[in-house]
């Protein structure tokens, strides 16, 4: 058992799901518990990991857990899984959240539950899978298999205009994949057409590929992971996909798909490709500001509350842009810090606008007002939430912009006067939203409005935790973090 | 001489005429028994091509016997291992047609014996194509195929599309042939010769420094067949028949058309021009082929796949993607190496497979009396949950979403064109696989989300359920067994 962790983490809720199409549709209560359940497991066996991770010696390529089976043996193709400081934290929160959505469903999604719950499970599958694939066609694979759930849980569950937000999130996501898969291929047969091995084609590509093709491969990769985290210009599918989903799905979106572009960059463009990426760290410097001011900008802007949560999402995800850009030790594993903080922290601020909306039925700031009055516990959430998506010191979010902008500063002063003008405005945007909507007159209608069930405290508790956890014990999470940035720093060349 | 070799090729023509025969003994309750004759006829013509291609394998016992080249009559017939293989998908299809046709047949009152007839002796036309290194047998073969498509496509007596159909198809597929024939008599007229194996002579074509004395009029000879079988395989210029064909014929007709015809005339295309294509890549004249080809690919999955977003008629719509997927078939040829050659083979099986998938679907509604526009389809997800999920598997597979065949497909073309050095080619297909994905969600769209109106439940007949498992398993199975299948698709592309 304890030699097949990542096949079992990965493919438990792919059971789960054949497990509920199985089950008649009308037994509601059953599909909810078998879900929780299957998504359940996968969070224990993190949890084993993580208690096992010091006891397990770094195998082959510095990973941890491996486990290898040949697929098409004739192309080099092996389902090849393994884990290592870089993706852990990743697969505990896919585990962590996925389950957290599992629970928020339980009482927000009120029609075709069976479908909901097989679907959410299959998606949980296909993200487990990116993180821990060391083959670059089972990568490809699962990170196809990501979309196709996620078209149908935006499609069927999502708001007026789910349809729209649906395909466009399907077409821009699969053309920026096929594109990354033809840069897959020139990396392949560029480094001699023998194996898709990720860390064998990383020791090789550097020396065997010319550097107009390091350069095209580059971009070519580059292009479809900036389509799921978003970059600025690649961004338009978000803030609709955002918008149209049901809570629990805004809340993978934000806090684990994105995760899936920067981690692309993490674990495939810079080591790969590491002189093609101090290239184009200029590149990654502007896109990586353009994200932080313009999102959080355009954040300020909204009157849509979830649609404000989304436009903070791109903000934060300009700092691992930075971070990639600066490509300092420090610098690195702040930006990987960032992936997870802001996980956790957009997370709870989806579940927070989704428990508002349930209640007061919208999500325009305007006609919100004096929320602490009425629903003092949700609204105390969500402004922990908003201090912590602000980087209130104590809480994960600093930490990881702190570390950000430190590593930055070697590299370019003037980048770190730029982010930190994006920061006032994140923090702007956050206190202004608390204004309008937690404080001011109690409204009328919303006077006899319930308070946060026992179970949607129970799903808010485990995030609200780490996010104070990682706020104040950071080297919780930078024990894990610390190796793959200084490997990443060495590939880059010391810089 | 060894008989063995057609052994697959004997089966099917008897059944044919058995079941011919059955027909005037049958009364009308018992005509379901053409059927049966006919499955179990291609069931045993089946069993015995994977016999020869068991025993053909290299690790195989009987290596000598069947191996490339093994054929009757100075390779009149081959039984290669190209031949054999696509000759497993040619009685594939073959079952699923017949296995998908019989409760169409019965509720309309179509003539089973002459039916089932028809659909044997196609088979058998797309055999022998197959199965020839000579010109005059293949062109046998290919009439042999046409004549019966034609009455096929005219069955439904009663319903005037189904006889513009027919007539259509034969218009256009009587002018198709007049082309191949011409362009195979300048292609005899510059070698001397109906074996293809002349066209890799050295002096042929000015390869190998030899005076190129015959090269030009063979070269144009070539030149006709490939816009000869562009028809066959519809290919853009040539694809204005297949919409209309496709629409009016009777859906289980389609669904062979869309498979079967077109599968033999890409096997022929291949027998024809594999060979030459890797000659010209050694830098002979034949340069301008891979050009034609890429350009044809690049027209012809583009016109496709733009075409099919217009489209409100499943069958038509159907008609346009499976033009846009001979386009991306023929990026194989385009790039002209033996990985381009071994994808194409792959990349049949694997649209063959999903195609009749998709029209196992839509034969199954059919015959429970769902109409064949797109909008037909609303809140199928509801009616029926099986049938749904059968259609979203094999559309997934169409536009090419792993773990799906498709997929696989695909990437062995992708594979093929970025070694080549073609990466464009392989973008053009991603922005068409993207425009794809327009159409095949239309139908998903309003599969799954669309309101379901109030309909109650659809249930497959057991033959066509059985035919849709099959179909639905190997798309999901196949993408998982790449590697012996590719590797039977670059054994079988390498003995060309």
């Amino acid at each position: 058992m304890s030699g097949s962790y990542l096949t079992l983490i990965t493919f438990i809720p792919l059971a789960g799901t054949v497990l509920i199409l199985l089950l008649p549709r009308q037994r509601v209560e059953l599909i909810k518990r078998a879900a929780a359940l299957f998504s359940l497991v996968p969070l224990l066996l993190a949890v084993a990991m993580w208690a096992e991770w010091g006891q397990r010696a770094a195998g082959a390529y510095g990973m941890r857990f491996l486990e290898r089976l040949e697929w098409i043996p004739s192309l080099g193709i092996s389902y090849l899984m393994g884990t290592d400081g870089l993706s852990f934290p990743l697969v505990f929160l896919t585990a962590l959240l996925s389950f957290v959505a599992v629970m928020a469903s339980w009482g927000m999604i009120k029609h075709r539950e069976k479908d909901f719950f097989a679907l959410l499970l299959l998606l949980e599958t296909g993200m487990m899978g990116v993180f821990l694939a060391l083959d670059y066609i089972v990568f490809y694979v699962f990170w196809e298999l990501v979309l196709v759930p996620m078209y149908f849980l935006i499609g069927i569950w999502g708001g007026p205009r789910r349809e729209y937000a649906a395909i466009k999130f399907f077409i821009y996501t699969l053309v920026g994949s096929v594109i990354m898969l033809i840069g897959i291929l020139a990396l392949y047969f560029g480094t001699g057409a023998v194996s898709f091995n990720m860390m064998e084609i990383a020791s090789k590509a550097g020396g065997m590929l010319t550097w107009r093709a390091q350069l095209w491969v580059f971009l070519a990769l580059f292009l479809g992971f900036a389509v799921k985290v978003p970059v600025f210009p690649f961004h338009t599918w978000l803030p609709d996909a955002h918008v149209e989903a049901p809570t629990p799905i805004s809340v993978v979106l934000a806090a684990i798909l994105l995760k899936m572009g920067t981690y692309g960059f993490f674990r495939i463009s810079y080591p790969t490709l590491p002189d093609a990426a101090r290239a184009f760290a200029v590149m990654f410097a502007a896109l990586g500001l353009i994200n932080i001011i313009y999102g959080a900008l355009t954040a300020m802007a909204q009157k849509d509350l979830k649609k404000l949560v989304a436009y903070s999402s791109i903000s934060h995800m300009g700092f691992v842009l930075l971070g990639l850009a600066a490509g300092t030790h420090l610098a690195l594993a702040g930006a990987m810090y960032m992936n997870i903080s802001h996980g956790l922290i957009s997370g709870l601020l989806f579940l927070m606008v989704g428990a508002i909306y349930d209640r007061t039925h919208t999500r325009e700031i305007p006609k919100l007002s004096g929320l602490y009055v009425t629903v003092p516990v949700i609204a105390t959430v969500l402004a922990f939430g908003a201090f912590a998506n602000l980087g209130l010191p104590g809480l994960a979010g600093f930490i990881a912009e702190f570390f950000v902008l430190a590593g930055v500063f070697p590299a370019s002063v003037t980048w770190v006067a730029l982010a930190v003008l994006g920061m006032l405005v994140v923090a702007g945007f956050n206190l202004w939203m608390m204004q309008r909507t937690l404080m001011g007159e109690k409204r009328a209608e919303y006077a006899e409005l319930p308070d946060a069930t026992p179970l949607e405290l129970f799903t808010y508790a485990p995030v609200v935790a780490l996010i104070v956890i990682l706020g104040v014990a950071p080297g919780l999470l930078m024990r894990f973090l610390d190796g793959p940035a200084a490997d990443i720093v060495l590939r880059l060349g010391g810089m | 001489m060894d008989w063995n070799l057609v052994t697959p090729e004997l089966i099917v023509a008897g059944t044919g005429l058995a079941v011919l025969v059955l027909d005037l003994f049958l009364s009308e309750e018992r005509r379901r028994s053409a059927a049966y004759l006919s499955l179990a006829g291609l069931l045993a013509a089946l069993v015995a091509s994977v016999r020869l291609l068991a025993a053909g394998l290299p690790d195989g016992s009987g290596a000598a016997a069947a191996g490339p080249g093994a054929g009757l009559w100075g390779g009149m017939l081959v039984a290669d291992p190209f031949a054999l293989l696509v000759k497993l998908l040619f009685l594939g299809i073959g079952l699923a047609v017949i296995m998908l046709s019989v409760d169409f047949v019965e509720s309309r009152r179509i003539a089973a014996g002459e039916y089932n007839a028809l659909v044997l002796f196609s088979v058998l036309g797309m055999m022998i194509m197959a199965g020839s290194r000579d010109l005059i047998v293949i062109y046998l073969g290919l009439e042999t195929t046409a004549i019966a498509s034609y009455v096929l496509a005219g069955l439904l007596r009663g319903d005037a599309r189904s006889g513009e159909a027919a007539l259509k198809y034969f218009l256009t597929g009587a002018l198709a042939s007049a082309v191949i024939l011409f362009g195979m008599s300048l292609v005899f007229g510059g070698t001397g010769s109906t074996s293809l194996t002349a066209l890799l002579a050295p002096g042929f074509l000015g390869l190998s420094g030899a005076a190129p004395v015959s090269g030009p009029l063979a070269l144009a000879g070539l030149v006709l067949l490939v816009a000869g079988f562009g028809f066959k395989i519809a290919a853009v210029p040539f694809h204005f028949w297949a919409p209309d064909a496709y629409e009016g014929a009777p859906t289980p007709v389609t669904a062979f058309f869309s498979v079967g015809p077109k599968a033999a005339a890409f096997a022929v295309v291949l027998r024809v021009f594999a060979p030459v294509l890797l000659l010209g890549q050694a830098g002979g004249p034949p340069a301008v082929l891979p050009v034609l080809f890429a350009g044809l690919a690049v027209v012809t999955m583009t016109v496709g796949n733009l075409v099919a977003l217009t489209q409100k008629n499943i069958k038509r719509m159907l008609a346009y993607s499976s033009i846009a997927h001979a386009g991306y078939m023929m990026v194989g040829l385009a790039v002209a190496t033996p990985q381009g050659t071994a994808a194409v083979i792959y990349y049949l099986l694997a649209y063959a497979v999903t195609n009749l998938g998709v029209f196992a679907v839509v034969i199954w509604l059919n015959n429970r009396g769902t109409g064949d526009e797109i909008s037909d389809y609303t809140g199928l997800a509801g009616r029926a949950p099986l049938a749904a999920a059968a259609m979203l598997v094999c559309l997934l597979s169409l536009i090419g979403i792993p773990p799906m065949v498709g997929f696989f497909g695909k990437f062995y073309l992708f594979m093929a064109a970025v070694e080549a050095g073609m990466a464009w080619l392989a973008v053009v297909m991603v922005v068409n696989s993207a425009v794809s994905v327009g159409y095949y969600y239309g139908i998903v769209r309003n599969m799954y989300l669309q309101d379901e109106p109030a309909g109650e439940a659809v249930r497959a007949t057991p033959m066509v359920g059985t035919a849709l498992g099959l179909t639905v398993a190997a798309v999901l199975a196949l993408g998982f067994l790449s590697e012996p299948l590719s590797h039977l698709a670059r054994l079988a592309g390498g003995g060309l």
